[in-house]
């Protein structure tokens, strides 16, 4: 690959990370008002909101270390979507692999943690502890998976694994048990309910973001739409078959992240200690039967 | 409002850069997070304009739960001297462009609290107030209006009332000192922010600010310390 395919794959993965993120983002809002029978935001509200808070006149920023913690949320994202193939590009994702891919993965979060910190309010402290804590949870169910995929397929790169499922079968058949617990843990990731007690807006005032105005705040909307395509991402190549092409690739993606956010609006919070409780035991349990199998 | 003339952003020569403010005003306008501080019975009127009955979200308005984020301030009833004081520490956190909705004939004149010794009746002495909402209480129909009214002010570069609090602050402040005594000081400083940013003017200074002066102290950090 020469240098300039490579900057052009540097700059278009993440550009294109950022457009699907956002109809992601409005697919959540529009499936949350249909659940709440209401009709939902206008087509175009994830981007309004993105450019209103960037468009702020005052600003309050807590410190240098706020301010490089939104970087390093978005940031890691950003570093996340050149390790994930998609159709046509592969950016750095063979060279990478889904170990590195798993250490970008945590970036955000404790980007987030510095920033918080900062800011000195104290729901944001509770919540980016129990934000830390939910990462703690998910982490263990999904490291067992990638784990045990990586084993499966005698491989640590996403590009061979995608190759291998497009040739063969889905992982999905050959590895359920993993694949169900990939997605407890991806429910846990995308911090929606039941698992989203560190946001609790109306008891702790939105934890993390309790202090996030303006230009830090839109920071963090743009990580959630980046968030939501790589957890959508993640799980289509372990489990999906990647894409083939771009169409099949979106669908499967969506209808991936469709599956927690349509479980979110139904449910009611769990406590941190009870998500700890539940996430280490259940998909933790199916992970490692699942490991079993493929051992 | 004692000086209703407030400078509006000046319109840019560059055709461009004309569509581009127009964009991102109707941006604002489409996209307003909103804080209710919820004083007195217009609460009751939100839950069905916000939920699946009437649904702010089509319009682009959802709730925010802290200053930080929000750009509406709602106040829905009647204000007394001790919840004014919140009120304005919540008004001062919050960040510009801010707009705020008095909802409820207490807010306008103090309704039926127009006798009572310790409501404060009219909220626009002492927060530039962008929108009343009147009617005791008003329906979710007449507050969704209101909230639509504001966003055709929005679109149509006319909402600017929060410079106002920046230019005429000693106005502002005076009416406050006279309600809260003359020591009264909110942990966000106005002046230093207008001086920031670029918004001081005439009515900026004036003999409440020097007062202000006289007794403010910067903001401290409380004592760490564990109740054993």
């Amino acid at each position: 690959m020469s240098w300039s395919e490579l900057l052009a794959e540097l700059f278009f993965m993440p550009a294109i990370a950022f457009v699907v993120g956002l109809f992601m983002v409005l697919m959540m809002r529009k499936i949350a008002a249909k659940i709440q029978r209401r009709v939902g935001p206008p087509f175009f509200q994830p981007l309004y909101d993105i450019v209103k808070l960037y468009q702020k006149d005052t600003q309050v920023s807590h410190g240098l270390w706020h301010d490089i913690g939104i970087v390093m949320a978005v940031g890691g994202y950003i570093g996340a979507e050149i390790l994930l193939p998609v159709p046509g590009f592969d950016g750095i994702a063979d060279k990478g692999g889904i170990i590195t891919l798993s250490y970008f993965l945590m970036i955000p979060s404790l980007g987030m943690a510095l920033g918080v910190g900062q800011c000195a309010n104290p729901n944001g402290s509770i919540g980016i502890s129990r934000a830390l804590t939910a990462m703690l949870a998910y982490d263990i169910p999904f490291i067992i998976v990638v784990f045990g995929v990586a084993w499966h397929f005698q491989s640590t790169s996403l590009v061979e694994m995608v190759e291998y499922q497009q040739v063969h079968q889905w992982g999905i058949f050959e590895m359920p048990l993993l694949a169900f617990a990939g997605l407890f843990a991806l429910q846990g990731m995308m911090g929606k309910h039941p698992f989203e007690i560190y946001v609790a807006p109306a008891e702790i005032a939105t934890g993390p973001m309790v202090e996030m105005s303006g230009k830090y705040m839109g920071g963090l909307f743009v990580m959630q739409s980046f968030q939501f395509y790589t957890a959508g991402v993640l799980y289509t190549s372990l489990f999906l078959g990647g894409g083939e092409n771009w169409i099949t690739f979106l669908i499967k993606c969506f209808a991936v992240i469709a599956i927690p956010i349509s479980i979110a609006y139904v449910f009611p919070r769990f406590r941190t200690e009870d998500v700890v409780r539940l996430l280490w035991k259940w998909p933790v349990m199916m992970g490692l039967i699942g490991l079993a199998f493929v051992m | 409002m004692k000086n209703i003339e407030i400078k509006t952003t000046q319109q840019r020569t560059n055709p461009l850069a004309n569509v581009f403010d127009r964009f991102m005003q109707f941006c604002q306008s489409r996209s307003l997070f909103m804080l209710h501080y919820c004083t007195g019975c217009g609460a009751i009127e939100l839950p069905p304009a916000m939920t699946s009955r009437f649904d702010m979200e089509r319009l682009g308005i959802q709730p925010m739960v802290t200053p930080r984020q929000a750009d509406i301030l709602l106040i829905t009833g009647y204000v007394s001297v001790k919840t004014l004081k919140r009120v304005i520490l919540t008004y001062e956190q919050m960040q510009s462009p801010k707009y705020v909705i008095g909802i409820c004939s207490c807010t306008v004149n103090g309704g039926m609290y127009w006798q009572s010794y310790a409501t404060a009746k009219k909220l626009n002495d002492y927060l530039p107030v962008d929108l009343y909402i009147a009617g005791c209480m008003p329906r979710p129909e007449a507050v969704i209006e209101g909230l639509q009214l504001l966003q055709n002010k929005i679109a149509n570069n006319d909402g600017h009332s929060w410079k106002d609090y920046f230019q005429n602050y000693d106005y502002y402040l005076g009416n406050q000192q006279h309600l809260f005594g003359e020591d009264w000081q909110t942990p966000t400083d106005i002046i230093t922010e207008a001086k920031h940013y670029g918004l001081e003017a005439e009515g900026t200074y004036g003999k409440h600010t020097e007062l202000l002066a006289k007794h403010q102290h910067p903001l401290q950090p409380l004592p760490l310390k564990t109740n054993n």
